[in-house]
């Protein structure tokens, strides 16, 4: 049990393909979830917020990463 | 709120005649901030917890220590965690104290105790193949720390507030 345990933090994981961009998502969600517990009084609002928040933060990265995408393009 | 000093806050006459009395709360000590900070530093949301906002002391310690560790998950403690190839991002892993100085302690126990050429560029041949998750557990770490460190300064901050009244605790905006 330990030593999985262990194991389970010394491997490292194999990441391969385009699907590896789909780590992004947990971490915005940690961020967001994080800035809006600190920013918001009421902390029955934190959960919607945090989404609202996840989602504008995912969106913004994808529209950055495709503009660049694009100007690269266009220029190799 | 209305800051109150603590020894009026806290006398029954006080609150029978004040209105809201349950709202008052008496002031913090000197060392409420620096104790809330090293809490914070220590265990992410523990500043929170000792200051009364169990909510918010509770969603920063589940994120903040969920982040970090699925990041040593992803790439491996001996390529995450590491100060002596990833400086700046050690400092950053820093600001988790509790959760990096662990991660640090499992590096040092798994990490090969020889300077063997064989044994060292088989480490680094094995690290090599996983650099993209390396970079990953990184970012995750790194965002982690990065994050408590806003989470510590919230607790310096909150430090200086009253207390949440202990009754009306579910009822004030922000005491959680």
């Amino acid at each position: 049990m330990t030593t999985t345990l262990i194991a389970l933090f010394t491997t490292p994981i194999d990441l391969t393909g385009p699907q590896r961009f789909l780590l992004m998502l947990p971490l915005c969600l940690s961020v967001a979830l994080v800035y809006k517990t600190l920013r918001m009084e009421d902390v029955r609002a934190i959960p919607a917020a945090s989404l609202i928040l996840w989602a504008t933060i995912v969106l913004a990265m994808c529209a950055v990463g495709v503009g660049l995408w694009a100007v690269f393009s266009i220029l190799v | 709120m209305v800051h109150v000093p603590a020894e009026q806050a806290n006398n029954p006459a006080f609150k029978e005649h004040a209105p809201h009395a349950a709202a008052y709360a008496p002031r913090n000590s000197i060392l409420t901030g620096p104790i809330a900070g090293f809490l914070a530093w220590l265990v992410p949301g523990l500043g929170h917890l000792y200051l009364g906002h169990r909510v918010r002391g509770l969603i920063c310690l589940v994120t903040i220590t969920a982040t970090f560790w699925t990041g040593v998950a992803i790439g491996g403690v001996q390529g995450t965690v590491d100060p002596h190839d990833r400086t700046l991002w050690f400092m950053a892993q820093l600001c988790t104290g509790g959760n990096t100085l662990a991660a640090y302690g499992l590096h040092r126990a798994v990490e090969p105790r020889t300077n063997e050429p064989s044994v060292v560029s088989q480490r680094s041949a094995a690290l090599l193949a996983h650099w993209l998750s390396s970079d990953v557990g990184v970012h995750y770490t790194g965002v982690a720390g990065l994050l408590n460190l806003l989470v510590i300064l919230d607790a310096l901050g909150r430090a200086d507030a009253p207390r949440p009244a202990r009754r009306r605790r579910d009822h004030l905006p922000g005491d959680a």
